[in-house]
Formats: structure tokens, C-alpha cells, sequence
């Protein structure tokens, strides 16, 4: 396992570095500048200059981008141009935030697809399995922005009955039973759209594994249902489901920048929109090349689970 | 035949279960955010006021409010030297009780209270007036204050009596008022941890005690305020919420008491609620909605296109529809206080398509002509649309080129625009000299429309070094400058537009200064 995880290292080495060069020139490519999103509307042309020099940016490209990614080598992450702070406080603060979201939307997709999945494989129900099909439908379809605007709406304003945004007043840890009335919106709209996904994805593999033949030789001696499907079929379809899970972790920390936006949940998705609007490339960078870290290490871990519960993998990696 | 897996009734049990265990949790957040009950006649002390704004804060930026959240934190905070009435440009005491200003008009004497000391617990003296404004023009700051170059033209403060500050300048200055009203009182000796957003220490009614970035504000009221009895609020918490539509949800379902960002549709249908909503409309802190023009730009450079625009703009259909009736046309800067406002000039370019059909005639065959607008805001998109469609009414051809805040900026500083814009100036509100001196758009020496003029520039100066900016003398060189911007016509002023506040009937006595800072010195909750 040792050598497995060691020969997918390097390609993950490669992707980071890459994604530094793409991330930093990506974000000078944008209209714009950090000088004059600081200066405001009404600086003078030598007010911009003056700042520019401040902040290094009348520097060659090049020799910024060697000076950036050296620093973050050591791990210095430098300080945010608009806010004044060290960024790794930033990060760290918002970084926090967005785990506790996504973390709680990716158990609330698993928790929904879990229970969805079984059913809408084996249902007979013609109208269970019509309204499954709708509902899913239209939770893959569904914008994050749109059924994030619905859901404020239904239960903040309709029914008042969840906070509309934001985080708890005395923190995330203060009160757990508050903490979790304000993850539910976010953390729903968040999760929808992946656990319709992976209930499709859960429903078609127990499907196909439900018309294997071992099924049907161990429905003939007489194995209950329940047990073919929960320790049989669902096991065997634990693999490729870990790698969809995988694949969708990636696509909800995307998601977020958007949810938190909607929601005012101060993690890294709304540190991202906030410092690409003023242009603020340390914290841009930073978060991004973070964003892709992570990506990284979960595809990596997914790769490591998919090894561990199927042992053909390792070995035919290793061949 | 054996079960398919989870049964029916498990199914809906666990649904039902679920859906109980939610609604139980939910109850007492929302319930914690406050009682739907109205602030009656009475003040009452106590309670925390939650807010919600849409911008974070940026600390080097503080000089120049320039968004909410620094707004919020300067009328919180910090304290001016004098204070504008919201409807007129006669000065009120504030940290300064009394001043008498020299025959020359070259220097002004301000006696200081003595009872104001700051959070940090120092006395208040003249040496921190002098520090503040040198503060106000030091180019340490990311973002100098507007004011700058009336700062720079106080040559020195004579501090030798810590109660009495005598301001020195380089020329009369008549908008110096604007500068005493816009300077608020800084600490010199924690002057470091603002840049850094660490502190904020001033002589105001709140004390700062923490920012989270992209989170929340919050205040503590300030035990040992100057003005007896006040605040009555024991806080401010301020939530940082980008989104606007999120914070119009967070008024309607009463987590905040008061918001600022709402767009003016939800306004219009917040305020139709009059037992739950107070609308708030900034009378005296306006801002100015404008197409601007580059004079050099093709077929731009000719004044009878620039007249052209100004007289196919239907005014009246922008503040109606745009901005829901808030507001009033205009074509020239000035509100309708302003001792600068003139009824007659201000009709000049009245709507009128036949004669602007009849100066496109005049000049030929005209180029597309490129109209940039910001889309931080929607109203400057829907603005876009209807002048797009007024010009193309009388012949003019505009394509519309969007862009976010940060490339408009940049475009508006360094003069990029290749052809007509639109977005809001401010410092009309003010003396009218402060306009054409420190309004970037306005600026005689160096402007987004590339326009120089010798005439409009001394016009400027002269109205600017007025001793006296609400003297007759002073009315006289306001009339010369406006005479100047309806002929040159660099700008084509649309509106006037005050900024428009929405709070909870639980909340009274909320207020604000000429700068749109908030001020709930004397707000209470029910």
C-alpha cells in the first residue's frame, strides 16, 4: 500500500506546481488592478504608482511569481492587500468555516443517498419511484443560487423558522444546537445537488449488481433480500461509489464559493469571491492553489479507499 | 416474498422524526434574534443592535468611506470636530465648541471640549486635531481621504493650548468646514493598529472590540462618552453580508434590525409593511448619478454630441423606474439646499429629443460609441439600458460594455473610458468648491474625461479660495462653475439620488451624518 501511495505522489507534486503557474497568471489575466481597487475613485494617477510599488506590483511577472511561490514554499503566505492581515490568520479562520460546511453537506448527501439509493433500486412502486426521479431531477438541475434563494425564502421568510444567513453571534462552538440550525440551509443547498448525483450513481450500481448471478443463486437458497442488498450488493458497490464521493467532495468546495456567497457563511468561498472583486492576488492565490491542495489529497485518499476495499487495484497497479 | 429493504412506515417514521427534531432546534435561533415588537415613544436602554451591510471592511481605506462597514465604523467610533445639520452647510458643534476664523480668512480658531477623552482613556487635546489632519492627507494610507488637497493647504495647527486648536492655511479656504465635518478625531498612539485592523480607537459613542474578516463587526457602548446618558444601545453587531438579497431575507425574517445595501426594489416592497419597516431616506447625503464623457474620444471631442445626450436623456424615467421615484432630475450637480442650486440652469438641458435630433443632424455620420458601466450595482446596468435606449431614440448608437468594480475603477482613475460611462459622484452635498476640487470627476487639473478648460480652472479655484464658501462672493463663483459645466458639458448630470435605509419598527432614533456614517448615538430598541 507504502509503494502505491508513494508512486501517485509525484503526479500530485506535478499538479500543484502547475496549478501554481496557472492560478497566478489566471488571476493577472483579469481586468483590473489591485492599486487602483485600493486607491479608490477618486486617487490620483501618482497615488496608484505609489501603491503599486508598495505592493510589488511594478515588478516583472516572473520575478513576482518566483518571490510568491517561494514564500508559500516556506510556508509564508504574505499579508492581504485589503484587509492588512496575515493571510494564513485569513485562511485558517475561513478555511475552518468551510470544512464545517462542506463536511456537513458531504454526510448530509452520503446520509441522503444511503437511504434514497437502496429504494430506488429495488422500489416496485411506480409512483415512489416517479416522485425519486423528480425530485432528484430537479435537485441536479437546480443552480445553487436558485434553490438557495428558495430555500431562504420558504423557511426564513414564509416560515420563519432558520436564520437566513450568516454564522452564530458567540461562535461555531458555542452552542452546537445553534451552530446546526444555521448549517442547515447552506448545507442542504450544498448538498443537493451531490446526493442526487450519488443516489442516481448508488441506484444504478445496486441495480446491476441486483442482476449478477450470485444474486440469483443466493435468492435460490433462499438469502433474505435485505441481506443480498445491504451486505452483498451494497459492498460490492462501495468502490466505485467512494470514487464518485470523491470526485463530488471536489465539486462541493466549488459549490461553496456560491452557498456561502447566498448564505453570508464567512469561509474561503466568500474570501475568494471578496478578493477576486478587489483584486487582491495574495489571498486569490493562495486559496485557489489551498482549494487544489485539497482537491489533491482527497483524490489521493479516494484512490488509497478504492486500493483498500478493492485489492485488484494495488495489484494492478503494481503489475 | 421478503421485504425490498426499508419499509414505508420506517421510512416515513424516520422522515417525521427527522422533520420534529429540526423544527424543535430551529425555534430558538430565530427566536433569539428578538421580539417583533414596535420602539415606542420612550427611549430604553439596553439591547444589541444587529445589522447587516454588504461590504467588509478594508482598514488603510478608512479615510475615504467608500464603503459600508468603514461608514458604519467611523459613526460608531469616531468623532468630527464640527457637524453639518443634514440639510444645510452651517456648522455645528461637536468636539469643537466654538471658533472664530480671521479677518483674512487664513486662519481659524476652534476652542476644544475638555470633558472628551478617547477609548484608550487619554484626554482629548489640540495636538490630536493637528495629528488627524495630518493623518487625513498622508499618503502612507492606501486611499488618501478626498479632502486632501484642503488638508494639505492647513500649513500648520498652533497646538500650544491643549484646549484650543489655531488652524493656519495657505490660502482661504471656504469649504474648510467640509474638512472639520470629514475628519473624524484619531488616536496617535494607536494609529498603527487601524492600518493593520487590529484597533480603532476614537472619542465616539461605541467602542470597537473585534473584527472578523468576512465576518462581523462588533461594538461595545463606550462607558465613558462625553454626551450624559448616551448611547442607550449597549452594542452594534454588524454581520458582513455580501449578498443582497440575503440581506433583505435577514430584515424580513427580523435577525438584523437595521440593513444597509438593500436594493431599491426590496426597499419599495419592505416599506409597504409600515408596522414592521421604517424606511430611512438620507436626505442631505446624497449621491449623483451621471454619464460622463471622453472628450477625446471620436466624434465626443464635439460639445453639440455632448448636448446631444444630455438633451435625449429622459431623467425623469430613470429616477422613476431605476430608482423607484427616490430622488429628483437634474443638470447640474447640486441638490436642491445647496446655496450653488439655481432652478433656471437646472432646466437647461430638459428632455427634449427634437433638438437633440437636431444636433445629431448637424454633425453627420457618428460612430458607435462604447458606454461602460459597473455591475456591482443593478441599477447602474438598468440606468445603462434606458439611456442606451434614449440615445438610440435621436440617432445615437451606444454599445454597452459591462464591467466589475475593480476593472471600472481602474478605467475611471486612469482615464481609460474610449467613450461615455456611468456611475455616481458625491460632494455635492457639501460646499459647492469641495466639488470641483476633490471630486475626481469634477477636477479642473485631472479628470476621467480628459477635459482641461483655463476658465472652468480658475472658476474653480476662485469659488475654493472663498473665505467665507456661503457668502454672496462665494454664490457668484458657484454660478461661474456651473455656467462652465453646462457649456463644457463633460459630465451630463441625471439625478440626484439620497441613499435610502430600511430598519425594523423595533429600532428608533437611528440617524446619519452628510458622509452616510451611521449614527445611533440617541437609537434605542423596543
Amino acid at each position: 500500500m507504502l509503494r502505491y501511495l508513494v508512486r501517485r505522489v509525484p503526479s500530485a507534486v506535478l499538479v500543484l506546481f502547475l496549478a501554481s503557474v496557472l492560478i497566478f497568471a489566471i488571476i493577472r489575466l483579469i481586468p483590473g488592478d489591485p492599486a487602483t481597487s485600493l486607491a479608490g475613485s477618486d486617487a490620483s494617477p501618482e497615488a496608484v504608482a505609489a501603491i503599486r510599488h508598495d505592493l510589488g506590483l511594478d515588478q516583472s511577472v516572473p520575478s513576482q511569481y518566483l518571490s510568491w511561490i517561494g514564500n508559500v514554499l516556506t510556508l509564508d503566505f504574505g499579508q492581504s492587500y485589503s484587509v492588512g492581515g496575515e493571510i494564513t490568520s485569513l485562511v485558517a479562520d475561513g478555511f475552518g468555516n468551510t470544512v464545517i460546511l462542506t463536511l456537513s453537506a458531504l454526510l448530509l448527501a452520503i446520509l441522503i443517498a444511503a437511504v434514497v439509493g437502496p429504494i430506488w433500486a429495488t422500489t416496485r412502486n411506480h409512483w415512489l419511484e416517479s416522485a425519486i426521479t423528480v425530485v432528484n431531477t430537479i435537485s441536479v438541475a437546480l443552480p445553487t443560487f436558485v434553490s438557495g434563494v428558495l430555500l431562504v425564502l420558504l423557511l426564513t421568510v414564509i416560515f420563519p423558522v432558520l436564520p437566513s444567513a450568516g454564522i452564530p453571534p458567540d461562535g461555531m462552538f458555542a452552542r452546537l444546537d445553534i451552530t446546526a440550525q444555521y448549517l442547515v440551509l447552506p448545507a442542504l443547498c450544498l448538498a443537493l445537488p451531490v446526493s442526487a448525483v450519488l443516489s442516481r450513481f448508488l441506484a444504478e450500481t445496486l441495480r446491476t449488481e441486483l442482476r449478477q448471478p450470485y444474486v440469483l443463486t443466493a435468492t435460490a437458497l433462499g438469502v433474505p433480500r435485505r441481506r443480498l442488498l445491504l451486505r452483498y450488493a451494497m459492498r460490492n458497490a462501495l468502490p466505485t461509489t467512494v470514487t464518485v464521493i470523491g470526485l463530488q467532495a471536489g465539486s462541493l468546495l466549488g459549490g461553496a464559493v456560491l452557498v456561502e456567497a447566498i448564505f453570508a457563511w464567512p469561509g474561503i468561498g466568500q474570501l475568494i469571491e471578496q478578493a477576486i472583486g478587489r483584486r487582491d492576488y495574495p489571498v486569490v492565490q493562495v486559496l485557489l492553489l489551498l482549494s487544489v491542495f485539497i482537491f489533491v489529497v482527497i483524490q489521493l485518499l479516494t484512490d488509497v479507499v478504492h486500493a483498500l476495499l478493492d485489492p485488484r487495484v494495488r495489484i494492478g497497479g503494481a503489475q | 416474498m421478503e421485504n425490498n429493504g426499508i419499509s414505508r412506515r420506517s421510512l416515513l417514521a424516520g422522515l417525521g422524526a427527522g422533520g420534529a427534531l429540526l423544527l424543535a432546534a430551529c425555534s430558538s435561533a430565530v427566536d433569539e434574534a428578538g421580539s417583533g415588537a414596535s420602539a415606542g415613544p420612550t427611549p430604553k436602554a439596553g439591547g444589541t443592535l444587529k445589522v447587516a451591510i454588504p461590504d467588509d471592511l478594508i482598514p488603510k481605506n478608512l479615510f475615504t468611506n467608500s464603503n459600508t462597514a468603514i461608514t458604519a465604523l467611523i459613526g460608531l467610533v469616531y468623532e468630527s470636530l464640527t457637524r453639518y445639520p443634514n440639510d444645510s452647510i452651517e456648522p455645528k458643534p461637536r468636539l469643537a465648541k466654538s471658533w472664530t476664523a480671521s479677518a483674512d480668512g487664513l486662519s481659524l480658531t476652534l476652542q476644544l471640549r475638555d470633558d472628551v477623552v478617547f477609548h484608550s482613556g487619554r484626554a482629548f487635546t489640540s495636538k490630536d486635531v493637528e495629528f488627524s489632519i495630518k493623518a487625513y492627507a498622508d499618503a502612507s494610507w492606501h486611499a488618501q481621504g478626498q479632502l486632501q488637497s484642503t488638508a494639505k493647504a492647513v500649513t500648520s495647527v498652533d497646538t500650544t493650548d491643549p484646549h484650543q486648536a489655531v488652524l493656519h492655511f495657505a490660502h482661504p479656504l471656504g469649504n474648510i468646514f467640509d474638512l472639520l465635518d470629514t475628519v473624524f478625531i484619531i488616536d496617535s498612539e494607536t494609529v498603527e493598529d487601524i492600518k493593520t485592523g487590529k484597533g480603532f480607537v476614537g472619542t465616539g459613542p461605541f467602542t470597537f472590540k473585534s473584527w472578523t474578516p468576512n465576518s462581523s463587526l462588533v461594538f461595545e457602548k463606550n462607558p465613558k462618552y462625553w454626551q450624559p446618558g448616551r448611547p442607550y444601545l449597549d452594542g452594534v453587531r454588524i454581520g458582513i453580508v455580501p449578498d443582497t438579497n440575503a440581506i433583505a431575507a435577514q430584515l424580513k425574517s427580523g435577525q438584523v434590525d437595521f440593513a444597509e445595501g438593500v436594493s431599491p426594489r426590496d426597499i419599495e416592497e419592505l416599506s409597504k409593511d409600515a408596522k414592521k419597516f421604517n424606511k430611512t431616506t438620507l436626505a442631505g447625503a446624497e449621491q449623483q448619478i451621471y454619464v460622463g464623457t471622453n472628450v477625446t474620444a471620436p466624434a465626443l471631442g464635439d460639445v453639440r454630441l455632448r448636448q446631444a445626450i444630455a438633451y435625449a436623456i429622459d431623467r425623469d424615467r430613470i429616477i422613476s423606474e431605476v430608482f423607484r421615484g427616490n430622488g429628483y432630475a437634474t443638470n447640474l450637480p447640486w441638490p436642491k439646499y445647496s446655496v450653488a442650486y439655481d432652478a433656471e440652469k437646472n432646466k437647461r438641458y430638459a428632455y427634449n429629443q427634437a433638438k437633440a435630433k437636431e444636433l445629431v443632424a448637424q454633425i453627420g455620420t457618428l460612430p458607435t460609441i462604447p458606454y461602460t458601466y459597473n455591475t456591482a450595482l443593478p441599477v447602474y446596468a438598468a440606468t445603462a439600458q434606458i439611456v442606451q435606449a434614449n440615445l438610440a431614440a435621436v440617432g445615437i448608437k451606444v454599445e454597452l460594455e459591462p464591467v466589475d468594480a475593480a476593472t471600472f475603477v481602474k478605467q475611471l482613475i486612469g482615464a481609460e473610458f474610449k467613450g461615455i460611462w456611468t456611475t455616481f459622484h458625491s460632494w455635492a452635498q457639501y460646499t459647492p468648491s469641495t466639488l470641483v476640487v476633490s471630486a475626481y470627476p469634477f477636477n479642473a487639473l485631472h479628470n476621467a474625461s480628459h477635459f482641461t478648460s483655463d476658465d472652468y480652472t480658475s472658476a474653480s479655484q476662485a469659488a475654493w479660495k472663498q473665505p467665507d464658501g456661503r457668502s454672496d462672493a462665494a454664490i457668484a463663483e458657484y454660478a461661474k462653475v456651473s455656467d462652465e459645466l453646462l457649456e463644457a458639458l463633460f459630465l451630463v448630470e441625471i439625478g440626484v439620488i439620497p441613499f435610502q435605509w430600511v430598519s425594523s419598527t423595533r429600532l428608533s432614533g437611528l440617524s446619519y451624518t452628510k458622509r452616510w456614517e451611521l449614527d445611533v448615538t440617541n437609537a434605542y430598541l423596543a
